[in-house]
């Protein structure tokens, strides 16, 4: 999407089987049929219904009070259910409004048999490319899998994605001349500091240069990790993107799956808003966000002086030990909004 | 029955009085910090608060002043172990403050276990811990074991992308009771079964108790590969390992 001073790019992150809603939160009620469900808008704006399956009643998730709404949505509508479909439409209609380039699909939950994980993706690519133009990305743990995606898709897809671990997932990409993630995962592990993302994250884009993929193709994670473990992941991140962005150039994308930094912690999303703000200004250009729960007009148009904003900016750039003031700004209320 | 004004630490009480909830846990607790001294209480308190340099000082000196350091460990240390547990189950206290005491315990088991090693004193258990073959992801696990080290575990860390193999030698090398896997990927998860299988062709499977966890795995998949149980979070671990080994704090 445009934003005020250039693109960023959105790979919407919220069409996957790993997404949840609470039971006790606001969208699980009993429907006008006596069924427990998800309260949803559809994409023409009427109030409607998504079943809680009898079968997922069973799962540890629901007992739990996690309710899979979109792995319920698209076991329905495979099955060849109305209303899985039109749960569908509404989050496709809903990420196209909020500005998404490419819509991101995740089926690795739908079930653990690589043949069903294939099948299910084979069925979601085409599903979802019948009610959009936005292209699609293909995402999965399993190679397997994006390969199907990619085979199911028309126009130029976005594979995502590709490590050191997974380096063939290059080839593929360069043979169909697609666009695709690269991240900055080592082969033995993950990376502990800026200078390991650069490393490894180099090695994947030089790779992919060599194999004749554009620079603009390229979309590079340097991974993002949460700021609760460590005072220093932010900062860690925030160095990996300006050495990447200075080796590289303006051309070539750098992005990041961004809600990542607030796991463990409470208010997340001002964590997550204060992030992409330091992220776009340390050189990243696009996001793996969910563009419906993190407007980002929004996020680029806070306040960079109100009081919540400072905290989360201290905490992300490590300037607040074991997230000290943060947490208790928020004991006192004081994060409530910004 | 112990009550609240039994203890000395005034700490201790307000932390006691404001956070644990539970009847039951709260008899429990209450019913520990009555029989500790009060250098204990401030070894806990210390430790609650996050403050390493206090907990090591504090550690030291009990000992140095002849405090056997089973009682340091268990009345001290695993004791103020014990309140952060709750308060960070209840969303009192988040990651970065459960890290912070996780801290202030290392710093107090640096002085204890090197006394217990040479005194033959037995960890409540041992414990293996790894993330699946082909997975690289360690934050969760990392958070377990910092959590079992602090109940009191001895743990032994594999690192990530852990082959079946390297299970068991760790498992063989170092008579550990119990494995823990982690994986965070739908394509690793099967690894945790495989290594299942590989304890049962080394004829293994009954020296060791099993647990699973990641952010993919459920109860449904722990039961169907196998394994002993599945714990949703690194509290959850912590009960979990209690309970499959049968143990329960010494006090």
């Amino acid at each position: 999407m445009k934003i005020d001073d250039g693109d960023f790019v959105i790979i919407g992150e919220n069409i996957h089987t790993t997404r949840m809603v609470l039971r006790t939160g606001k969208l699980v009620e009993i429907a006008p049929d006596g069924q427990e469900a998800v309260r949803y808008t559809s994409a023409r704006g009427e109030t409607r219904f998504l079943p809680i399956p009898e079968a997922f009643k069973r799962t540890q998730d629901y007992d739990e009070g996690r309710i899979k709404h979109v792995k319920i949505a698209i076991h329905d509508a495979m099955a060849g259910g109305s209303e899985g479909r039109e749960y569908l439409l509404a989050l496709v209609g809903r990420q196209s409004a909020a500005g998404a380039d490419f819509l991101d699909l995740n089926v690795d939950e739908v079930s653990l048999r690589p043949a069903e994980q294939i099948d299910a993706m084979r069925w979601l690519v085409e599903t979802i490319q019948s009610m959009t133009d936005i292209p699609v990305s293909i995402d999965s743990s399993n190679l397997e899998t994006i390969v199907a995606g990619l085979d199911a898709a028309r126009g130029r897809a976005l594979l995502n994605s590709a490590s050191l671990e997974r380096i063939g997932a290059l080839d593929i990409a360069a043979s169909r001349g697609i666009p695709v993630v690269v991240t900055a995962a080592g082969e033995k592990g993950m990376p502990q500091n800026d200078i390991e993302r650069v490393g490894y994250a180099s090695r994947m884009v030089d790779a992919a240069l060599e194999r004749g993929i554009a620079k603009s193709d390229l979309y590079v994670d340097p991974l993002v990790f949460p700021i609760s473990v460590d005072s220093q992941f932010g900062i860690h991140c925030f160095d990996a993107i300006r050495t990447l962005r200075a080796k590289y150039g303006p051309e070539i994308h750098i992005t990041g799956g961004l809600s990542n930094v607030s796991f463990g912690l409470p208010s997340r999303r001002v964590i997550n808003d204060v992030f992409i703000n330091l992220a776009v200004s340390a050189g990243a250009d696009s996001g793996i966000v969910d563009p419906v729960a993190t407007d980002i007009r929004r996020v680029f148009s806070l306040d960079k002086q109100a009081r919540p904003y400072q905290l989360a900016e201290d905490m992300l750039l490590g300037r607040d030990r074991n997230c000290k003031n943060f947490l208790r700004a928020y004991r006192k209320g004081e994060l409530a909004a910004v | 029955m112990a009550e609240l004004a039994d203890i000395s630490n005034e700490f201790i009480r307000q932390e006691i009085d404001e956070f644990i909830e539970r009847a039951d846990e709260r008899a429990r607790i209450v019913s520990l910090f009555s029989r500790s001294s009060p250098a204990m209480q401030a070894i806990a308190a210390a430790l609650i608060d996050g403050d390493n340099e206090l907990v090591d000082e504090l550690t030291g000196s009990a000992l140095a002043a002849g405090t056997e350091a089973l009682e340091v460990m268990d009345y001290g240390l695993i004791a103020g172990m014990a309140i952060v547990g709750v308060k960070f189950r209840q969303n009192f206290i988040f990651v970065p403050e459960v890290l912070a005491c996780a801290r202030a315990m290392k710093a107090g088991m640096k002085h204890i276990d090197p006394i217990l090693s040479a005194s033959g004193i037995e960890p409540l258990g041992r414990v293996v811990m790894g993330t699946v073959k082909g997975d690289l992801h360690d934050i969760g696990k990392n958070l377990c074991i910092m959590m079992l080290r602090g109940a009191g575990f001895e743990v032994i860390d594999l690192g990530v992308d852990t082959s079946p193999d390297a299970f068991i030698d760790a498992v063989e090398q170092h008579k550990a009771h119990l494995i823990g896997m982690s994986a965070l990927l739908t394509t690793t998860m099967p690894n945790m079964g495989k290594t299942i299988d590989a304890f049962i062709d080394a004829d293994l499977r009954d020296d060791v108790k099993i647990m699973v966890g990641g952010a993919p795995v459920t109860q449904e998949f722990a039961d169907d590969m196998g394994a002993d149980g599945y714990g949703k979070d690194a509290l959850a671990c912590v009960a979990l390992a209690k309970k499959l080994l049968g143990v329960e704090s010494r006090t």
